[in-house]
């Protein structure tokens, strides 16, 4: 073979292993599947800083949630007291319910109640707030409100099994780190896969009941799910339906505010006449009544509104998608009301033939006309405990069957109320499902209206006339109120319904968040 | 050498009969191969009338660039072939001699082809989320990307189909 055939040969030879290097080069796509993970953490890892050198886009979107300023129309972030709307923010906002501290009277809730700020707030602000006694060794509040502060659930709930709910919540006060062990990441993720997971005993246990498998839902459900594990109503076993204090979801009839109110009826141990099996709460001290006391209800609202019965979970509008570094997708994990940014771009996914102003307008339009009937379900629900306690007091021509009639209006300041809070502390003041948060604000003043017939037909209407006019006047809200100033006489005389709540004994403060004073 | 077709004797017929048959079947392959991009396109689509309100609202898309098929038929050939068939038998007999709902809904089964054709051109901006697994199909979400909703509502047939 001549030199010349040979560099011919070569030519070739390297023009193919060229031509084959730029062709192993050229790789088509893939199927599109969910990603997978597998990281370096171990199953058991809960604390939130772990998640972030392996995840830092979402971390510094969950970082977000110490946002403390941003305010929309009727919340916000700012954490001013949800019952003073006489000062300005911080401490009040336009938008408050001034008789929730007279709604709640006799219950920690009458002490304090802020409007919430961030997940990473979760710890902190539960340890600083007034609800949990800070004046004695013991909160006064059973372990079951840890349930919502963070993933440290489940290694107490592992180590301490069903004995944890009923010990005092001052037990673990400072077993844990408020901002490495508050609501985030193991909350909803399994740490080595990062696989949606339930950590919450409640809802597990519901699902249960229902014969379902978390695992095996569709990921669409999961994603109403995992928010599902707190926002939801829930109340603590009386001990002889299970374990004492144990968290469970009132939702064997339903999801509506008549099924789960229904389902209270026989969940207690109550033994005061006309409320004889009732799960009760607190007894309101002004109407003697034995109350129930609704917390947010997300899950229940959104379940069957507009957007859940079309498949729009929480995720899609709270956890939009974004790209922070302008490359990768990924789920913002700033939960907040996709209100605060200003092209509400959550909407906009699927409404992008809309503009973010009428949008804007629209949840607006609902929330204003919610709000509107709130204040006036609240007003008469406090109309109603005063008509019930001028009853009570009642000296002259009373009905024959006054006590039964009593009774009655009891109950239906327990519905009617029951029926208020479950829009007043339900997160979207209407939007998540504005036909039934209308129609439960109807029916709580119905029920709360005819508390205040029903005693007045006790008494032959003998209390008609110290009701007649506007209620603020004959109860005026209550602006100040908390465990210290109970303990103060003097603050006890500012109001009249004071006289029905005992004046607390002197006593210094105890628990400084973490640290024992 | 010459190839003469008329006398067998200057030449060999096979050979002739062979190059005649490849010219034949390269000019029916690229007849095929044109016919199957001018079926695929908008003008072809739309010249059965019922297909107007389709492309008019096609024509006003961020996909107006791309050909009907390019999202209404499997990109893969073999799957193509059939699926193609079977729509275009099907259409063209509804058209003639069926009675057709207005306005016209994609089946399951081109929903199916469109929802795969949406995760192949826009793989790569999904990969690092479960968002094709959030919901049944990609349109759930992004709406104004199936026809109707670009129309302005006033010349829409239904309000908001």
């Amino acid at each position: 073979m001549s030199k010349k055939t040979i560099s011919i040969y070569r030519i070739i030879l390297g023009s193919l292993l060229g031509m084959g290097l730029l062709l192993s080069g050229c790789t088509d796509v893939g199927e599109l599947t969910p990603p997978v993970y597998k990281t370096k953490l171990p199953p058991e890892e809960i604390r939130n800083s772990a998640f972030k050198e392996e995840f830092p886009l979402q971390y510094n979107t969950y970082l977000r949630n110490d946002e403390t300023q941003v305010m929309t129309e009727y919340n916000g972030s700012v954490n001013y007291n949800k019952h003073n709307n006489v000062d300005p923010l911080p401490e009040g906002y336009k938008h408050a319910q001034p008789y929730l501290k007279n709604l709640w009277l006799g219950y920690p809730f009458s002490y304090e109640y802020r409007s919430a700020r961030g997940h990473t707030y979760a710890v902190e602000d539960f340890l600083k707030i007034d609800r949990i006694n800070r004046y004695d060794e013991k909160g006064g509040l059973p372990n079951t409100c840890w349930n919502c502060k963070g993933p440290k659930m489940l290694e107490w709930v592992k180590a301490q099994g069903e004995d944890f709910w009923a010990k005092d919540v001052n037990t673990m006060r400072d077993q844990l780190d408020i901002k490495d062990h508050t609501i985030g990441c193991a909350n909803c993720h399994a740490p080595d896969t990062m696989e949606l997971r339930l950590y919450s005993v409640p809802l597990q246990d519901y699902l249960k009941a229902q014969g379902k498998d978390f695992a095996k839902l569709p990921r669409n459900e999961k994603r109403a799910l995992v928010c599902g594990q707190c926002h939801v109503e829930y109340y603590f076993l009386d001990k002889s339906f299970g374990p004492a204090k144990k968290p469970k979801f009132p939702w064997d009839n339903g999801f509506n505010p008549e099924d789960m109110f229904t389902y209270y009826q026989n969940q207690g141990e109550c033994q005061v006449k006309g409320f004889e099996g009732n799960f009760v709460d607190w007894t309101h001290p002004v109407s003697k009544t034995p109350m129930l006391k609704a917390q947010h209800p997300e899950y229940e609202t959104w379940v069957n509104g507009t957007h859940g019965a079309a498949g729009v979970v929480c995720a899609d509008c709270h956890m939009a998608y974004v790209r922070t570094d302008d490359k990768k997708k990924i789920s913002s994990h700033w939960w907040t009301s996709p209100l605060k940014d200003p092209e509400l771009r959550a909407c906009r996914q699927c409404h992008s033939d809309k503009t973010p102003e009428f949008l804007k307008e629209r949840v607006l339009f609902t929330q204003k006309r919610t709000f509107d009937q709130l204040l006036i379900a609240q007003d008469v629900s406090v109309k109603a405990h005063e008509a019930v306690r001028l009853a009570l007091e009642y000296t002259g021509e009373k009905a024959p069957n006054y006590e039964d009639l009593v009774i009655q209006a009891q109950q239906m300041i327990r519905k009617g109320q029951f029926f208020w809070d479950l829009v007043s502390a339900e997160n979207s003041v209407g939007f998540h499902n504005p036909a039934k948060a209308l129609d439960t604000l109807a029916s709580s003043q119905q029920y709360s209206q005819k508390a205040v017939d029903l005693a007045g037909e006790a008494t032959r209407f003998g209390i008609s006339k110290d009701l007649a006019g506007d209620i603020k006047t004959i109860v005026p809200p209550i602006l100040e109120h908390s465990r210290k100033l109970q303990q103060d006489p003097e603050h006890m005389k500012t109001h009249q319904w004071f006289k029905y709540i005992p004046v607390l004994p002197a006593a210094n403060q105890v628990w400084d968040v973490q640290k024992r004073l | 050498m010459t190839v003469n077709l008329k006398n067998p004797k200057n030449g060999s017929p096979k050979l002739g009969i062979w190059i005649f048959g490849v010219i034949i079947g390269s000019i029916l392959m690229v007849g095929a191969g044109v016919g199957m991009q001018i079926s695929d396109r908008r003008p072809f689509c739309a010249s059965c009338h019922i297909m107007n309100e389709a492309a008019v609202t096609h024509k006003i898309s961020a996909h107006a660039e791309l050909a009907c098929n390019e999202c209404h038929a499997p990109h893969n050939l073999a799957e193509k072939l059939p699926f193609k068939a079977v729509a275009g038998t099907k259409d063209v007999f509804f058209n003639t001699f069926g009675k057709i709902e207005m306005p016209l809904e994609a089946g399951e089964s081109t929903r199916l082809v469109v929802n795969a054709n949406c995760k192949t051109c826009h793989h790569m901006t999904n990969t690092t989320v479960a968002s094709m697994d959030a919901k049944g199909l990609c349109t759930d979400c992004h709406r104004n990307v199936q026809h109707m909703r670009m129309k302005p509502v006033s010349t829409r047939s239904v309000g908001d189909v």
